[in-house]
Formats: C-alpha cells, structure tokens, sequence
C-alpha cells in the first residue's frame, strides 16, 4: 500500500500566500464597484466642455467684475472621488466662479445674483438655471448638474484662501478649495507600505515556472481616491432607508478619511490594501476634535488649509447629525469587516449587497461567472493551483476540458 | 486484444498524476487496484475551500465526494442540484455516454478540474438559486429505476 501526505509546511505556506492573494481579489472587487459607480469618460468630457463652455459666458460679459472671473473644478470631481447616488441619473459637478476683482464690500446676496442674472442672459442656461441656497445649479438632465458657488478673494487668508456666500446670504464664510484639493492630492500621493509575506519571500527565490498567475489589474487611482468612494457609496447605501437630512456630508467623509490615511500610512506596514482599507475608516473618527465653547463641548472637524472653516459646523446645531455619523461609522467598519471575512462567492455576494447595493454586488459577482462561463464555453479555462478558475493559464495550470454535469436535479 | 482505444491507466498512473499535479496537492492511499485521493479545491480566490476526495476502482467510473464543508449546512436544507447522492455529497460532474470520461484519461486533467468548476457554480446556486452551469438531467420515473440508474453510473465507465 502506498500513502502520501502533503507536508504540514508546504500547507501553511499555501494558505498564507492564498490569504494575501484573497486580499489582493476583493480590494480589485471593491475598485470595479467604484469604477462602475464613476461617471464615464464620455460623461467626464462632456461636463468638462459644458462647464468650460460655462465659464467663458460668465467671463465674457460687459461686467468688469465677471470679466475678471474664472470657473474651476472643485468637490469630488476635483478630487476624483466620485461616486453616483442612487436613484437618480445625474451626479453633482461643484465648481467655483472665483470672482478675483471683488471682495467684502460686496454684499453675498449681490454677489450671488450678479452670476445668476449673467446666466439668464443665455437662452439655454435659463431653461435649465435652478437657484440653490448659496448656488446656482445647470440642469443637464440624465447627465449632471452643475452647481457653481460664487467666490471672492479671502485678503486675511495667507493660504490662498476665498469667501463664499453663507447659506442665508448674509455674511462672507472662509473655505478654500484649491488648498483642500492640492491637500488632499498630497496625501493620495502617499504609498501604504506593504509586508512581504513569508511566502511572497520563498516565492522569490523559487524558479520562474512555479510561478502563479497573479491576478493583476492596473490600478488607475490611489488606494485613498477609492477608499473615499468605498466609504461614500457605503454611507449612501446606510442612508437609503434611513433619515437622508441626517447623511454624513462628503467633505467629512473626505477630510476624516485622508487625515486617516495619511496617519496609518506613516505609522503601520500592511499585508494588503483590503488592510488599508479597514483600519483607515476605522480611525476616522480619531481626528473629530471635540472642544468647550461657552460652557459646551463642540464638534470640530476643521478646514486646515484656511482659518474659520468648521465642517462639522451643524452637528452642533443638531446634534442627531453627529449621532448619524457615529452610527454609520460603526455600520461601515463592521460591513468591511464581514465582508473581508466573507466566505464563498455566495458570502461575498450578501455582505456586498449589505455594503454597498444590490445592483453593484450582482453586477460583479455576474462579472466572475460570466467570464468562467464563456471561458468554459471556448476552451479556454484553466485550474491553477491556489487561484484557481482562470483564462489566464501559466505552465502549472491545467486546462478544464468539456463536461456536462449529469444525475438528479 | 482492441486497439482502436487507448490502453486504461493503471490506478498507480493515476494514484502518481494526483501526486505530481500541483492542482490536486493532497493526499491519498493507493491499495492495489484501487485508490483513494483527498485534495483541496477552491474554484476561485473568493471562494471556500473545499476538501473533495476521489474514490476510484480499476474499471469502475471515479466517484467524487466533498468532505468539507458541509455543503447540505451551506445549502440551508435546499436539495443540492447535479449530485448522485445528497449525503455524502457524491457529485455528477460528466455524462457517461457522450464520452468525457475514460479509463484511459487522467484523473488530475479531467475529475479535478471538473470539481472545481462544479464548486463554482454551486456557490453561485446558492446566490441565485439556479445552476448555470448547463447540464443533464436523467428521467426517473419512479425509486426502482432510481436505483437501477444510481449502480449503473457507479459501474459504468469507458473502457
């Protein structure tokens, strides 16, 4: 009688390298859900000349004050953290008609009706003209809209910085998006360190012909980009069937998750971005400052690239907003959790509808099967060791040949 | 003597296929003519992995079983779908007429992948409770035929 084991070494080792490439598939499953969720580039263009387009009216006026102006990008389309709502076709484009000639002596309300009075000398800007709070927004219906805030130079500001109108048009509030975008694309910029795993190590060493298809996908953003998408889309999916006046504004989101970022690359070494991912939303809340003003305790998320800019300014108002916070934070970071525990196709496929959507988890898991089944179809599927089904055979693999699975229903 | 087919595989052939192929890493028992191979499978990185074991006796067709885990438990009591017997979970991974599977085709090129490509459309039954991955289904008409149609796949096998 012959008997024949496998060595307990080889086992671990195996099960190590299958964890981390695990890791590696479900952050790549985590980026197409984004991918899909960001306008096309067809879209992306069309909203460039339309805004282009846009600001060339507003500038070309008789108006020496317009004339002086200029339209930019700013929000998640300048960041590149887009992700479309649910529900509704069109997604928000935010821009800035930066109005350089001006400055405090002008009242807000004026300031904002001198851009809006400009865009209703266009036949077409006027059909599709709806006015906002503190900005004016162009329909392009099934498409975007775009919501262009007025802004003035902030002359206390050495940052750079600009006013817009408050929301009652009363008074002049500091913010500066050019600083927060060129902020926020440093920190995208930083690499997480990775942790070579033992097995990663002995793979090193190991001959060219053991090595496994590695599921590679170029990876057009950051790790920060997405993990702002991932947490957006999560909190638009939690709030679906909750209290939506209550959701977390992308700029907390945003501000929490880069500060986070940038704190856990430079303390911790990762085995994965899927690790990346966790632990950066779970220290978002880290970087929430709560402080006493006139003898009550204060929610503060500040705009570091200008004076005077709270961005949780309204939790303090209403605090069921800052209860909101806390509760979808705990929701996402247990949802990631799950998800990064998930077992089988058909795990992952209900803790990615509870995280993010029903559309958007079977869209993937359609994706895996479909590529499986025309693969099977055409010959062309492989068994690799540890990866598994692939149409990407390497000298180990070996090819599935045709079979029709048989017996009882 | 025929020489229109080619010559079977010994169980020792296959018994050293499973062993050398890395897709069927595991471990096995090789009495005479008859072999018993256990070996992990997972259809895809997303995937659980399986512990599937082949039960196969010289001229006998391969029986395939899956240890672990317990895909009734999994299946929350559903019937699972393309298998011979519910529990042990023994599955139907070719048809015997249409010549996939012969005594002469290796184990670790056929039954192995087929395995794993039965593992994925399982996981995805349990998602959409329908099996994409095509297939056949033998008329029964009524137990006696059952079990007439059960013996004869065990016992049928190309030669």
């Amino acid at each position: 009688m012959l008997v024949c084991s496998v060595g307990d070494e080889e086992a671990c080792v195996h099960i190590d390298h299958r964890t981390a490439l695990k890791k590696f598939e479900l952050f790549g499953v985590l980026e197409q859900i984004c991918e899909r969720l960001e306008p096309s580039e067809t879209q992306s263009e069309r909203a460039k000349s339309c805004y282009e387009a846009v600001g060339q009216w507003i500038s070309n006026a008789g108006n020496d004050w317009l004339r002086s102006s200029s339209i930019y990008l700013q929000g998640s389309t300048a960041l590149g953290t887009t992700v479309k709502p649910i529900g509704r076709n069109e997604y928000d484009v935010d821009l800035v008609c930066f109005l350089s000639s001006l400055g405090r002596w002008l009242h807000p309300a004026k300031c904002k009706q001198l851009v809006g009075d400009r865009l209703k000398e266009h036949q077409y800007y006027r059909a599709i003209l709806e006015e906002k709070p503190r900005c004016w927004r162009l329909n392009y219906a099934n498409e975007f809209h775009l919501d262009i805030t007025p802004s003035i130079p902030n002359m206390v500001c050495t940052n750079g910085g600009e006013l817009v109108p408050d929301k009652s048009l009363q008074c002049w509030k500091p913010t500066n998006p050019k600083g927060y975008r060129n902020a926020f694309q440093r920190r995208a910029e930083l690499v997480p360190r990775m942790r070579m795993t033992k097995s990663m190590t002995m793979d090193s060493v190991r001959a060219d012909a053991d090595i496994e298809p590695y599921p590679e996908k170029p990876r057009f953003r950051g790790v920060l980009c997405r993990i702002v998408q991932i947490a957006k889309r999560h909190r638009d999916t939690y709030f679906l069937w909750r209290d939506e006046s209550l959701l977390p504004i992308s700029v907390i989101v945003t501000t929490l998750a880069s500060w986070s970022y940038e704190y856990c690359v430079n303390s911790f070494v990762y085995d994965s971005e899927l690790d990346v991912l966790c632990d950066v939303i779970r220290h978002m809340p880290d970087f929430i400052e709560q402080h006493e003003v006139n003898g009550r305790f204060e929610w503060f998320i500040r705009n570091e690239t200008t004076e005077g800019e709270n961005f949780a300014e309204r939790w303090n108002s209403e605090p069921a907003r800052a209860n909101a916070f806390f509760e979808w934070h705990n929701a996402a970071v247990a949802d990631l959790d799950r998800l990064a525990r998930s077992e089988g196709l058909d795990g992952l496929s209900k803790s990615l509808t509870a995280a993010f959507g029903q559309k958007p988890a079977s869209e993937v898991l359609e994706n895996i099967f479909t590529n499986v089944g025309s693969a099977r179809r055409t010959g062309g599927l492989s068994l690799a060791p540890l990866v598994g089904l692939t149409v990407a055979p390497t000298a180990r693999a070996t090819l599935v040949r045709h079979n029709t699975f048989y017996g009882a229903p | 003597m025929r020489f229109d087919r080619p010559k079977s595989l010994t169980m020792a052939q296959q018994f050293l296929n499973l062993r050398t192929n890395p897709i069927s890493a595991g471990g096995g028992r090789l009495r005479g003519n008859t072999l018993s191979w256990g070996f992990s499978v997972s259809p895809t990185l997303l995937s659980r992995i399986y512990s599937a074991r082949i039960e196969c006796r010289q001229g006998l067709s391969p029986q395939v079983f899956i240890d672990g885990p317990d895909l009734l438990m999994i299946s929350g009591g559903r019937r699972l779908p393309h298998v011979y017997e519910q529990s042990p979970v023994r599955l139907c991974l070719f048809h015997p007429d249409f010549g996939e599977f012969g005594s002469w085709m290796r184990l670790d090129q056929t039954i192995v992948p087929w395995t794993a490509t039965w593992l994925l459309y399982f996981e995805e039954w349990l998602t959409s409770n329908e099996w994409a991955g095509g297939g056949l289904h033998p008329r029964l008409h009524d137990q006696g035929q059952r079990r007439s149609y059960s013996r004869s796949l065990s016992s049928r096998v190309a030669r």
